[in-house]
């Protein structure tokens, strides 16, 4: 691990998995001249074994009522939710096209009244996840056994809405609630005393680190939480690097909401062949 | 008129509410706990004395919402409607969700505690929410029957309860939602009152006949939807109207009723409320009320002024 306490970049392989969905990121953003590239390959992989391995759902029924739940908290990271939704049959390549387009449903933070199979708008920090935390007491109080996963940014984490309910949850033993953390050290930036797994803990969480672009860990990390469902609110913190895969965007300079220029965009794509 | 307070009456309708429907649920932030406990014991599993920590438990009753479960968040009102604002703006409204919030501290009724314990914005603040229903019911009857009426609609719907009720006999069957009642005729200057003001502005009627001033009293206790219709009838006969709310002048029912005014420049328009700034003085809720013109002596002058210089 490496020090974090300034808001560095984690030590973690150099491997890059999804490179398909990295470059379509990319391209949304190019296109659509609009979107948070580093925030979006920060997730990607988690968001990828979510949908491949993990959620239970259907894009033909987007509204079961036996789907699980995902809830991105970190609304600003949908363009990494929007390629995965494109990849598994919520929405088509002409609304990909239509990004940040009039008359298109997909906008820089996803919108539950537009988008299939996304479930709450989200974009201002701090409602996702205890929006996520009504969903998994509701769920105990009509007795069904549908999983909630919110995916929060470490930064989100200095949201007080976030431990207000991650008291709720622990205090309400919702075992059916796992969220994740994306823990970028971008929120170190601002705040270096950042020792995520030490504060979920203290809030009654089970907690658990893994690398967050590794896709047996991952794996392993969501059967573990599932295991604990009935009691206990597990986290899975998630080390990631913010623009993984593309060395020059990596960290947390100027790229957060950056357009790439047409050389830049030629670069990036370069970068993820 | 029973002596019960609206606050048992809130606890009472949600024990005959929450056995009838299966989907309600009372989340509080520790307040009225106690008063709440036959409802926890006949709703098991269906109370949560939460925790101190508003914001999170609005969120948490818009996933509820999502569930289909109906929501009915209740703690101080600053602390409910104000600091928790932007979830029930986006949690709750964006997203289309109904939930009742059902607060206490009416405006200043937490008189001495000071404007920590105030909320005298919340009518403005619940307007900006889309499909948003605000209701002031000022005595048990209208709380009940406002309460059965439109807990299920998918809305963000307001219940301020006042600590005093006006203490004025309605019938349940008259109490209606976004129906104003004609509580008094007149055809000289309409007097429109909500919440614990109609006992007042039914005083100052009173006075205002002894001076040949004939006053209509119009009650409202859905200031949203609002009966347009019975107001703009009212205001066309009399061309006068006092408009008197325990309310900060801006956003409140005054403003709504001062739009209709546009309809018609004759009708002159007066407002007894707050000033648009802080109560900052300590004192009981009566001197409170004493010292904005909250009053049967404030809202007779107002009317009185009101209508005699339309006469110059």
């Amino acid at each position: 691990m490496s020090d974090n306490s300034h808001g560095g970049v984690w030590n973690e392989s150099a491997s890059v998995a999804n490179l398909d969905l990295r470059r379509k990121v990319v391209e949304l953003v190019y296109q659509g001249k609009d979107g948070h590239i580093p925030s979006a390959l920060s997730i990607i992989d988690i968001l990828h074994v979510l949908y491949r391995h993990v959620l239970r759902h259907d894009p033909q029924a987007p509204k079961s009522p036996t789907r699980d739940y995902f809830i991105l908290s970190k609304g600003h990271g949908c363009v990494g939710l929007y390629v995965v939704l494109r990849k598994f049959g919520y929405v088509s390549d002409d609304d990909l096209k239509k990004f940040c387009r009039a008359g298109g449903i997909l906008g820089e933070h996803p919108d539950a009244n537009h988008i299939p199979g996304v479930e709450a708008s989200t974009g201002s920090l701090g409602h996702g996840m205890p929006f996520a935390t009504g969903i998994a007491l509701a769920l105990r109080i009509r007795k069904l056994d549908n999983r909630v996963i919110t995916l929060v940014g470490d930064g989100e984490c200095q949201e007080g809405t976030i431990w207000e309910a991650a008291n709720i949850a622990a205090n309400q033993r919702l075992g059916n609630l796992t969220v994740v953390v994306d823990w970028n050290l971008s929120g170190a930036q601002l705040m270096p005393l950042d020792n995520l797994p030490a504060k979920w803990s203290a809030f009654g969480f089970r907690s658990k680190v893994v690398d967050g672009h590794d896709e047996g860990e991952l794996k392993e990390a969501f059967e573990w939480s599932a295991e604990t469902r009935g009691e206990q609110p597990s986290v899975i913190v998630a080390r990631t690097i913010k623009g993984k895969g593309v060395p020059f965007l990596q960290g947390h300079g100027p790229w957060h909401h950056k357009i790439p220029s047409a050389e830049e965009f030629e670069r990036i794509m370069e970068a993820l062949r | 008129m029973s002596g019960k307070s609206i606050r048992q009456q809130f606890a009472d309708t949600m024990v005959e509410v929450g056995q009838r429907d299966q989907e309600l649920v009372v989340v509080v932030g520790d307040i009225s706990h106690f008063a709440l406990q036959p409802y926890a014991e006949r709703c098991p599993g269906r109370y949560f004395n939460i925790g101190i920590c508003e914001s999170a438990m609005t969120s948490v009753g818009a996933g509820l919402a999502k569930l289909g479960l109906i929501p009915v968040l209740h703690t101080i009102a600053p602390f409910l409607l104000e600091r928790s604002f932007e979830q029930i703006k986006l949690d709750f409204g964006y997203h289309k969700l109904g939930g009742n919030f059902v607060t206490v501290g009416s405006a200043f009724d937490y008189a001495n505690l000071g404007c920590t314990h105030h909320c005298y914005g919340d009518f403005a603040l619940l307007k900006l929410v889309e499909g948003s229903q605000i209701f002031f019911p000022a005595s048990p009857t209208e709380f009940d029957a406002l309460f059965k009426a439109a807990y299920r609609s998918q809305t963000v719907n307001l219940f301020r309860i006042p600590s005093r009720s006006h203490g004025i006999e309605i019938a349940a069957s008259e109490i209606q939602v976004g129906k104003a009642l004609r509580l008094r005729e007149g055809n000289e200057v309409t007097l429109v009152a909500t919440g614990p003001q109609l006992a007042n502005a039914l005083q100052a009627a009173e006075r205002l006949e002894t001076e040949k001033i004939s006053a209509e009293v119009i009650y409202v206790h859905s200031i949203r939807p609002l009966d347009t219709g019975l107001l703009r009838d009212s205001l066309q006969r009399t061309r006068h109207v006092v408009v008197v709310e325990e309310h900060m002048q801006s956003g409140g029912l005054g403003d709504d009723i001062l739009r209709l005014t546009r309809e018609d420049p004759q009708i002159r328009f007066a407002s007894v409320s707050i000033p648009d700034r802080f109560v900052r003085e300590y004192g009981t809720y009566d001197e409170h009320c004493a010292s904005l013109g909250l009053s049967p002596e404030g809202i007779h002058r107002a009317a009185r002024e009101l209508v005699i210089k339309s006469l110059r």
